[in-house]
């Protein structure tokens, strides 16, 4: 099962915890430099240095809706996706580990889980790091740690992030505020979908900007207590409600609640608030008949390329995309029994 | 690293100014260094951002991947044979070998994006050590079983069985909390 069919630790507030290793092997240029001959001998290097567990997916022979489909699942990034020159996808069976092997690095390995869970997605990432290490010359310096394209991810090379849904904070528009306080403790925070916008998911990237300097534990830390301060306010938000505003907020749920089972078309950006109504409902009680994760696994499953991926004919107009989404939505509660 | 004029902003101007034969090195943002006219947007020449220091000493002014001196910019690597002008242009490097050879030149940049130039932890094991026999820890009944509790929630999400998992955590949460009260 994938990371968003399953629900993880403080689901209320955390949606997914990733952790990013950029690594690089000695005696291979970067980027544009790098040849298409060396590129495929990379590609080849890494597959050999990775065990029978890993499926290699070839990013030239992946149609560009399915490679979207990958991007809107966040098992690899847009650039990765986009990028012309030869590249691979390597998963793992248990679809925890994912591999872009020459996106911006030789190597960017991935680890997504649900919830908050970052220290057992970094002790998976460092798992496949250290089978990495032992097959490959990766590129290390004592002074600057591992050594990468960009400057911006020396050291230890990671990136960790959260992926938080904080509609209290949003509403009270403390985002803004929060920003200027992470970013002094080296975090930065960004809106994931439908940011400024009515269709606002609620939805942040929550992630460290600095990679040298610090240890991998320091890093994972200070990321958790900031996120952990985080869903405290954010809980202590929700609770902290008139009585009026709190069946104002149920009202708002149940409509949503209504509408995915009800409306004859949605678009994605419609689906971004509904998402955020269902999820607050969900979270508060209001609404029982749908899960986190049913919630979560919709949310993935409507985007557009993930939606038509499997369609034929795929649908030629928006709103024949909008009319299968909300089918698409209106099947996938029915499997549920209601109450 | 903040600015030294302001002591707000981050600091992305390095200035070396050397006075009668002395070093002084200053650290500004890039609106100080324009109010102080060290900096013109849009002139990129590197003429017009020496032009008020030329003369009587020599100075080297760079933003993160800004400027260089003219002698920098001649060097090439050996891995990549990238030359400063083309690396800072892009501010990516062209193999790793890059920075050992515009190691000096890359400080001041690696130092204003992370505020420092030094790995903390380690690197890649080529050789694993072996430790010897483990040491078993002497803990209580309720630690023995928290930790055989964590020890099956791991295995429960590395065979992907995150139900399992979930339902361990919130085991460990009360036995935690148990011990707690
Ligand atoms: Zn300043
Ligand atoms: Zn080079």
């Amino acid at each position: 099962m994938s990371w968003y069919q399953v629900k993880g630790a403080e689901a209320d507030t955390v949606i997914s915890s990733r952790i990013r290793l950029a690594r690089n092997i000695n005696g291979y240029t970067f980027g544009k430099r790098l040849s298409a001959e060396d590129a495929k001998e990379i590609l080849c290097q890494v597959e050999k240095a990775l065990s029978e567990d890993y499926t290699r997916t070839d990013m030239d022979a992946l149609s560009s809706v399915s490679a979207r489909a990958l991007v809107e699942q966040h098992l690899i990034s847009p650039d990765f996706a986009s990028l012309k020159a030869p590249r691979a996808l390597f998963r793992n069976d248990k679809k925890s580990i994912y591999l872009m092997a020459l996106e911006e690095d030789h190597i960017r390995l991935q680890c997504i889980l649900p919830g908050l869970s970052l220290q057992d997605a970094y002790r998976l990432a460092a798992e496949c790091d250290e089978t990495l290490n032992e097959a490959l010359d990766i590129a290390f310096d004592d002074k600057l740690g591992y050594l990468t394209h960009c400057p911006t991810n020396l050291g230890t090379g990671l990136r960790a992030s959260v992926m938080l849904f904080l509609p209290a904070m949003t509403e009270r528009r403390m985002i803004p505020s929060l920003q200027h306080q992470l970013q002094k403790i080296g975090l930065t925070i960004r809106g994931m979908y439908g940011e400024g916008s009515a269709a606002h998911g609620c939805i942040y990237q929550i992630s460290n900007q600095i990679t040298l300097g610090l240890s991998v534990e320091d890093i994972l830390r200070n990321l958790e207590d900031a996120v952990g301060s985080i869903i405290t306010k954010e809980r202590a938000l929700r609770k902290n409600v008139t009585d009026e505003a709190a069946l104002l907020r149920e009202d708002r749920c149940r409509r949503a609640e209504g509408v995915l089972h009800f409306a004859k078309c949605i678009s994605s950006e419609e689906f971004f608030s509904l998402y955020r109504d269902v999820k607050l409902g969900i979270c508060e009680g209001i609404i029982t008949s749908i899960t986190h994760e049913t919630l979560n696994t919709l949310f993935i499953s409507v985007m557009p390329a993930m939606l038509v991926q499997n369609e034929s004919p795929a649908p030629k107009t928006a709103l024949a995309r909008d009319v299968l989404r909300a089918e698409f939505i209106k099947k996938a509660l029915e499997v549920k029994p209601r109450g | 690293m903040k600015c030294e004029n302001c002591n707000e902003r981050n600091a992305t101007f390095f200035l070396e100014q050397i006075i009668n034969g002395e070093k002084r090195s200053h650290r500004l943002c890039r609106a100080c260094a324009e109010q102080l006219g060290l900096f013109h947007p849009g002139k990129n020449a590197i003429e017009d951002v020496f032009s008020p220091l030329l003369g009587s000493h020599t100075a080297m002014i760079d933003e993160i991947f800004g400027f260089a001196g003219q002698g920098v910019k001649a060097k090439k690597c050996e891995g990549c044979g990238v030359t400063w002008q083309e690396l800072s242009k892009s501010g990516k490097v062209g193999c790793p070998r890059c920075y050992a050879t515009f190691e000096a030149e890359l400080e001041s940049s690696i130092r204003g994006i992370h505020g420092n130039v030094t790995h903390v932890g380690t690197g890649p094991i080529k050789k694993r050590v072996s430790t010897g026999p483990v040491k078993k820890r002497v803990c209580t009944a309720r630690e023995d079983l928290l930790e055989d509790l964590k020890k099956l929630m791991r295995e429960a999400i590395e065979s992907e069985n995150f139900e399992e998992a979930a339902r361990l955590r919130d085991k460990i949460r009360a036995e935690s909390d148990k011990k707690g009260g």
